[in-house]
């Protein structure tokens, strides 16, 4: 056995849906895969007497008894403890049918939405023919915009952006306006005081010194890391000793330095 | 008590860095805090390059040119743009105890340095004769070249420093005075490799012979702009925990081996052969 390690995902050959980009007239062929994949860890419950997997079950507040999904409907909580119900037919019939289209309203520069929009990403493919898919690509690339627009994925419709990344054409699904706050009617907000020039001066230099290039290969999950190193000495059957704190480790560190900074001193 | 000792946060000091001694990374940290004395004045002021085993020398290491992101702030860095790397990079400049523990905490077991110092990047101040023998040559055949060069270096009435790679080989360096280009101290070195070959049977000064079996290739082409050497005392990333250690001429003979100096046995050491190195800067008589 051994405990699934990072690697760089693969994007699954099979598509979640298939259908075309659809610019005024102009149609694209293209499929839709997955690209973001959550790889935090996950645990599951179980029973401490027995270690065995805990289920959950759906429980009647009323009768305190398992209620078997047939008896289920979906209700909407209007206030507290007063619902509106809706049937499995009814929720159905009102699901946004999904025209298999992506259709595309205008064309915005690629960098002028805000991420706070940004909800998950899916890669596109050509569905056949590849040329209108390669020339919107190009475009997109060439001009730096991206296309603004709308999916129905499953029961939802979303706004989406479309824009090229790695030589490939991306949607990344947003979120509607009312569904991001605006923080400008935060009261600490209101009264920020205007920063000194010289204060400025320094700060603007000290950001400029900081720059860089973006680069997400230097960010890892520590918490993961940790605990899938434990994984690995649990399989391999070994005892966890709980990590001396930093302090005491050091203290042998510390007799050292301190004897270096007198022999650094004495030059 | 321990606090304002130094402003390094350490981090997973029990991990393992030298599976087959069991070092950890502890025992790295104090051994750099050791031999800071020493290394310090061979590191200040030269852009360093990192060659970092996070996850131990069994593994994967990576070299690191560019600070990395979450430099402290009070670690100072060299700006230049990097042809190779084709762009700006921040060389760390180890010029503090606290910088070198920060290294030694990076898991940044080996340290190299440029032959040339910041300020005059382009002009170096040391010149590296790298001694690399070629199987079955061995590190006995490094030190006959190394005397033989000596001797050479001697009758031009230039003082030479010697040390171990830590891998197989010995590096001799000369320090020079100011105003040399890179180009010169190049040919200079060239030119003694092509004298010693003549003399020998083993030692070739040529790149496209180095790796004929049993040779010793006088390696000079270290000397050049960018360049790297291993620093003084650095430790070198092999199973052995050997160091790149500086000897006393009368120490270097036969039946000397690299393993000879390790992590464990050069913090024993008083001596510090190399103590003079960069007050002893002599001019070189090149073309």
């Amino acid at each position: 056995m051994k405990v699934s390690k990072e690697r760089m995902p693969r994007i699954p050959k099979r598509p979640i849906w298939t259908g075309s980009l659809t610019i005024g007239l102009v149609n694209v062929p293209v499929k839709l895969h997955a690209m973001t994949f959550d790889k935090g860890v996950s645990f599951r419950f179980l029973h401490k007497t027995d270690g065995q997997p805990l289920k959950y079950q759906r429980v009647c507040i009323r009768e305190d008894k398992v209620v078997p999904w047939e008896e289920t409907v979906k209700g909407y909580e209007v206030t507290k403890d007063q619902f509106i119900i809706f049937t499995k037919e009814e929720l159905r019939a009102a699901r946004p049918e999904s025209d298999q289209r992506i259709r595309i309203d205008k064309f915005v520069d690629y960098l002028s939405v805000d991420p706070v929009f940004f909800e998950r990403s899916y890669v596109l493919t050509p569905d056949g023919n590849s040329e209108p898919y390669a020339l919107l690509m190009s475009t997109l690339q060439r001009l730096g915009k991206a296309g603004v627009g709308r999916i129905t994925l499953r029961t939802k419709e979303y706004p989406v952006l479309v824009y090229a990344y790695k030589d490939a054409l991306i949607v990344t699904t947003l979120r509607y306006a009312y569904e991001v706050a605006d923080p400008s009617g935060l009261e600490e907000l209101k009264q920020l005081p205007e920063p000194k020039k010289e204060e400025l001066d320094l700060a603007i230099r000290i950001i400029t010194d900081l720059s860089g290039e973006f680069r997400i290969e230097e960010y890892k999950d520590n918490y993961k890391e940790k605990i899938e190193q434990l994984m690995e000495k649990k399989l391999k059957g070994e005892i966890i000793v709980a990590e001396k704190p930093v302090k005491e480790e050091a203290k042998e560190l510390m007799v050292a330095l301190q004897e270096t900074l007198k022999q650094l001193k004495q030059k | 008590m321990t606090e304002g000792l130094t402003r390094v946060k350490f981090t997973n000091l029990d991990k393992i860095l030298y599976p087959e001694l069991k070092i950890t990374k502890a025992q790295i940290v104090e051994y750099y805090i050791k031999l800071a004395p020493k290394i310090l004045s061979l590191l200040t002021d030269r852009p360093a390059v990192l060659n970092r085993f996070p996850d131990g020398v069994d593994k994967l290491g990576f070299y690191e040119k560019d600070a990395p992101l979450g430099t402290p702030s009070w670690v100072k860095v060299f700006k230049r743009y990097s042809e190779t790397a084709e762009r700006e990079l921040a060389y760390i400049l180890c010029n503090d105890l606290d910088t070198l523990v920060w290294l030694a905490n990076l898991a940044a077991l080996e340290i190299h340095v440029t032959l040339s110092q910041a300020e005059s990047f382009e002009s170096p101040d040391l010149v590296l004769i790298d001694i690399d023998p070629e199987p079955p040559a061995g590190f006995d055949d490094a030190i006959d070249a190394a005397l033989l060069l000596k001797e050479k270096l001697d009758a031009l009435s230039l003082h030479s420093y010697v040390k171990t790679s830590g891998m197989k080989g010995l590096h001799v360096v000369i320090p020079v005075s100011e105003g040399y280009a890179f180009r010169q101290t190049r040919e200079f070195a060239h030119h003694i490799g092509q004298q010693l070959a003549k003399e020998s049977e083993i030692i070739v000064s040529e790149f496209s012979k180095s790796r004929d079996p049993g040779t010793v290739f006088i390696d000079y082409l270290q000397n050049a702009h960018g360049r790297t050497m291993i620093c003084p005392y650095s430790l070198r990333a092999n199973p052995k925990a050997t160091v790149s250690a500086p000897l006393d001429w009368r120490d270097a003979e036969k039946g000397l081996k690299p393993e000879d100096f390790t992590l464990f046995t050069v913090t024993k050491s008083e001596k510090n052969p190399w103590k003079k190195l960069l007050d002893d800067k002599q001019q070189l008589e090149v073309r």
